[in-house]
């Protein structure tokens, strides 16, 4: 555990070390997915400006703190663990190579040896939008916290289980791509605006609804229980998503590509 | 002590197969074909401690194949193999420790960072501890000749410095077994030489077993004492280098052009051909009979000579020598 966790913060400070070695490039970027992010925080602004009250049960504030959880939670995960969206590049060119070479867990090393420069932006996004709207309620930062843990979790194990298909069909990153797209579209809008048979999506499948809605739910009313089951899925799925991992790199077949480390 | 121990090693792909055009494609899509390929046949050998040999062989032999079961990387189809007393299968990890790896076609140096940065997570992932860490940083870099780029980002390299810090970087944990698929690939002589060096100093004061791969058959000469030629998966030749140098490495590729046509007189021990009506000729020598100064100074007594270049021959003209020699020993037996 002790060597697990020094090979993490070696990677995140190279990680961050290879960022700030474009500046421009980092603080562009960052600030620009901060700002993406805004314009979406405005249309919602005017909306219930227009509408008044409630949007399918939801306030402006609950709006809010789901975009706040979504941002920050997708932030930690491609902040942390970027390549399980880059997955399946790295099974086709052969360049698990490095990582089969190295003395240490392959799936930890794979996840945590990219970052994404946008994700300071997503990430920092949802702190933002929790001082202005939030300010000091204790509460809110609470299952806010919760939410971008269980969020980081489900996200990087879909993505990184839709990605290992690889492994099997040669070429999944569509999959990966229809599945990140999902995770983000459910959490980000009240989730009574889709069909029953999306919202048994977002509690089974691809349960992302227990890392966004129900930590919205709990905020508002605490109860033991879901708490209890939303943390345990995320492990769970966890757990399977690198189950499923070690399964497919049985498979692999390695490659020649010529390749370097970014 | 053996290093490496291999027993009949085969490793099979399943490949799909699809015919020319857009229909075979659509045909593909509905009924895939498959067919096996094997890229390893039934390989054995035994490598001791201490041995640095080369593991030549044409484009897609099966060359990296091996050299990733080897590792770890790759699993066999059937065989058995033991590297550094450890199934490369069963205990992958624990074998890592113990070998060190060069594959010109992958770094493990981040581009947009210094190789120094490099080193220090290298250094994380192989249980280094921080005293120890720059004291070994501080060797190799003098081994290396590092100090003047070890703070540069990797990207404003060039390939030389690039290499000598890929093999410093693999050395860092004090591999007793270090791979080096074509570690020379792309640089100049003298880089090379320089190169063949370190592996040769550090081979010399470790003891380390060295396993290389390479199309350069300098590299072969100048650093292996044995050398395995496999091809199609299969191993055609396991032999010393000093009879390898002797049967195949002796001959010299000498390439020289005229300002006007000339004929080149017959010598014993070299095969003349001639283009471009007597402008350009390309003599094979083989130097065991007939020196390559006496060459040189034949050509020279020729005249109107406007450049001429000395090489080797490449790898799998080599090799193809090796299988027409074979072929022939086959049919003495039949």
């Amino acid at each position: 555990m002790k060597k697990h966790s020094k090979i993490f913060w070696s990677y995140f400070r190279l990680n961050f070390a290879s960022a700030l070695e474009y500046r421009a490039s980092f603080f562009s970027q960052a600030f620009g997915m901060a700002l993406s992010n805004s314009s979406f925080i405005f249309f919602w602004w005017i909306a219930f400006g227009q509408i008044g009250g409630k949007i399918a049960g939801y306030s402006f504030e609950d709006v809010l703190f789901i975009w706040a959880v979504t941002s920050s939670g997708y932030g930690i995960s491609t902040l942390l663990f970027a390549n399980a969206s880059e997955l399946t590049r790295l099974i086709i060119t052969g360049e698990l190579d490095t990582f089969l070479l190295q003395p240490c867990n392959v799936l930890l090393s794979v996840l945590c040896s990219r970052t994404s420069l946008s994700a300071y932006g997503d990430l920092i996004y949802g702190f933002i939008l929790m001082v202005i709207f939030y300010g000091s309620n204790r509460l809110a930062w609470l299952w806010f916290f919760a939410g971008i843990v269980l969020f980081g979790l489900l996200m990087t194990a879909v993505v990184l289980t839709a990605h290992s298909l690889s492994f099997f069909l040669g070429d999944a990153s569509v999959i990966g791509t229809l599945a990140t797209e999902f995770l983000i579209n459910v959490s980000i809008y009240p989730e009574k605006i889709y069909a029953p048979f999306i919202r048994a999506i977002m509690y089974s499948v691809i349960p992302v609804g227990i890392a966004v809605h129900t930590p919205l739910r709990l905020f508002a009313e605490f109860s033991l229980l879901p708490t209890l089951i939303a943390f345990m899925v995320a492990g769970l799925y966890c757990v399977l998503a690198a189950t499923f991992f070690y399964r497919g790199l049985r498979r692999y077949e390695s490659g020649n590509a010529i390749v370097t480390r970014l | 002590m053996a290093a490496i121990v291999t027993e009949n090693i085969v490793k099979t792909y399943r490949t799909r197969i699809k015919s020319e055009g857009l229909s075979a494609s659509f045909r593909a899509l509905v009924k895939p074909e498959w067919t096996e390929v094997e890229a390893v046949r039934n390989v054995s050998i035994e490598i001791e401690k201490g041995e640095i040999v080369a593991f030549i062989g044409p484009n897609g032999a099966g060359k990296s194949t091996f050299i990733k079961m080897l590792c770890g990387i790759l699993h066999p189809t059937s065989g058995d193999i033991r590297v550094l007393g450890m199934s490369p299968v069963k205990e992958r990890r624990k074998l890592a420790m113990g070998i060190g790896t060069v594959f010109g076609q992958k770094s493990q140096l981040w581009l947009h960072l210094p190789p120094l940065d490099s080193f220090t997570l290298l250094a994380a992932i192989y249980e280094i501890n921080d005293d120890e860490r720059k004291r070994r940083v501080g060797e190799l870099t003098e081994l290396f000749g590092l100090s003047e780029f070890l703070k540069t980002p990797v990207r404003k390299l060039s390939l030389g410095q690039r290499i000598r810090c890929e093999v410093a970087a693999s050395l860092l944990h004090k591999p007793e077994l270090l791979f080096l698929d074509e570690p020379t690939i792309g640089l100049d002589v003298v880089v090379k030489q320089a190169i063949r060096e370190l592996i040769l100093r550090d081979n010399s004061e470790r003891n380390t077993t060295v396993f290389l791969t390479s199309h350069d058959p300098a590299d072969v000469e100048n650093l292996c004492r044995r050398a395995i030629v496999i091809d199609h998966g299969e191993v055609v030749l396991d032999s010393p280098v000093e009879k390898l140098r002797s049967e195949y490495l002796g001959k010299k590729l000498v390439e020289v052009s005229f300002s006007k046509p000339q004929t080149i007189p017959d010598m014993f021990g070299v095969e003349i051909s001639t283009d471009f009506q007597g402008l350009k000729s390309t003599l094979a020598v083989d130097t065991k009979m007939r020196p390559i100064a006496e060459v040189l100074e034949t050509l020279s007594t020729i005249g109107n000579v406007l450049d001429i270049t000395i090489s080797n021959p490449p790898m799998e003209e080599i090799i193809a020598s090796i299988f027409r020699e074979q072929e022939a020993l086959n049919r003495e037996r039949e």
